[in-house]
């Protein structure tokens, strides 16, 4: 599941989270037509 | 969440952290993978030209068998693995995609139906998995990983083990009951653990059967921070485990925050934000990201780690999966002559 954000002082951000976020950006990109076609 | 038998485990994503230390291992994910999308395409192609009788062999197969092969006769020299270890992050980046597929009112609907029965699978398999357990005489904390594990996600080497064996018999079953993509889907959702051999197991038998695995599978996870709070509580009331003060801070921390892209991709799709070519550039983005993960969970099982996890753990963890899939089978069952799943 999530993983632990802190590490000490330094703010560290889960796997989840980057992962919604790396996902999220992409599908933004495809929204914004820069990525325009994604074959199978 | 799934974890690794023969690999350690992705430590949080920092800034800092070498991105080049990742691509030996992200390379060899995608190798096998689209490895396994050439052979399904060939190998059907080769057979018809030469009138050969071979059974289809999709591309979620093919990826999971080569990294077996793969896993359990050579050993994976050690650049590879922080890059092998990232097919949880394919994993989860594939599941918010794949929220494109889903319009919302189907997501509230199949998720209604999939919470009713992941609240009687929770109650059923904690209560037959702490059973078990003391049956056996394991230790108590021992018994409790393994009821988490069995009701919500695998976190154990047995548990990983189980669902190894799941990806192979799971589909036969379902194909021999005849059951519907939806039905079958539900069902792999609901007894495979780990969310990586759940999709899996789904995809294997159909696309559409892998959506709703998906689905019901986050629905699960959805529930972990309420099961691990209820066990904290219960070895801090023992005196084994520290108290837990801000129990909503605790739900929050355990609750997987991939539940939350998924659903906010399915809005934003159900909303018209992707027009149809969008979507479908979406549902293949996702397809790529389950077929590293796909070959993540082959080259991840090593059948030797599974013979050092001691037998009675063993036998209880397959005793309470063979149980817990009877029961979701049942369960599913009688959801889709309610239902019409």
């Amino acid at each position: 599941m999530s993983r632990e954000k802190t590490g000490g002082a330094r703010f560290r951000i889960s796997l989840d989270t980057w992962a919604v976020a790396i996902a999220l950006a992409t599908a933004l990109l495809v929204r914004a037509g820069v990525l325009k076609h994604v074959p199978w | 969440m799934a974890d690794s038998i023969a690999l350690p485990r992705l430590q949080p994503i920092s800034p800092q952290l070498h991105v080049v230390r990742l691509l030996p291992g992200v390379a060899l994910l995608a190798a096998i993978g689209y490895a396994g999308k050439l052979l399904e395409q060939n190998v059907g192609r080769y057979a018809k030209a030469h009138h050969l009788v071979i059974p289809n062999i999709e591309y979620v197969l093919w990826a999971i068998l080569i990294g077996l092969a793969i896993s359990n006769t050579v050993k994976i020299p050690d650049a590879f693995l922080p890059g092998i270890a990232t097919y949880e992050f394919w994993l989860k980046a594939g599941i918010v995609l794949l929220g494109a597929r889903f319009v919302l009112g189907d997501v509230v609907k199949l998720g209604s139906i999939s919470l009713v029965l992941v609240a009687a699978e929770l109650a059923v398999s904690i209560a037959l998995m702490t059973w078990l357990g003391r049956l056996f005489k394991l230790r108590p904390k021992l018994s409790s990983l393994l009821a988490i594990g069995s009701s919500i996600c695998g976190v154990s080497a047995i548990i990983a083990a189980k669902g190894a064996i799941a990806l192979f018999t799971f589909p036969l079953i379902g194909h021999w009951l005849g059951m519907s993509d939806h039905a079958y889907g539900m069902w792999a959702g609901l007894a495979v653990d780990n969310t990586a051999e759940a999709t899996a197991a789904g995809a294997l038998y159909s696309d559409a059967a892998g959506k709703i695995a998906v689905l019901a599978k986050t629905t699960r996870n959805a529930m972990i921070g309420f099961v691990v709070l209820g066990y904290a509580l219960h070895w801090a009331t023992a005196g084994q485990a520290k108290f837990i003060s801000n129990k909503a801070s605790f739900l929050w921390q355990k609750f997987p925050k991939f539940v939350l892209g998924f659903l906010l991709i399915s809005l934003l799709a159900t909303a018209h934000l992707f027009n149809k070519d969008q979507l479908t550039s979406l549902a293949n983005l996702s397809r790529w990201a389950f077929l590293l993960t796909f070959a993540g969970v082959g080259l991840r099982t090593n059948f030797r780690e599974m013979t050092k996890q001691g037998i009675r753990p063993f036998i209880v963890g397959a005793l309470g999966e063979i149980a817990i899939a009877a029961l979701t089978l049942a369960l599913v069952l009688g959801a889709n002559r309610i239902f019409r799943l």
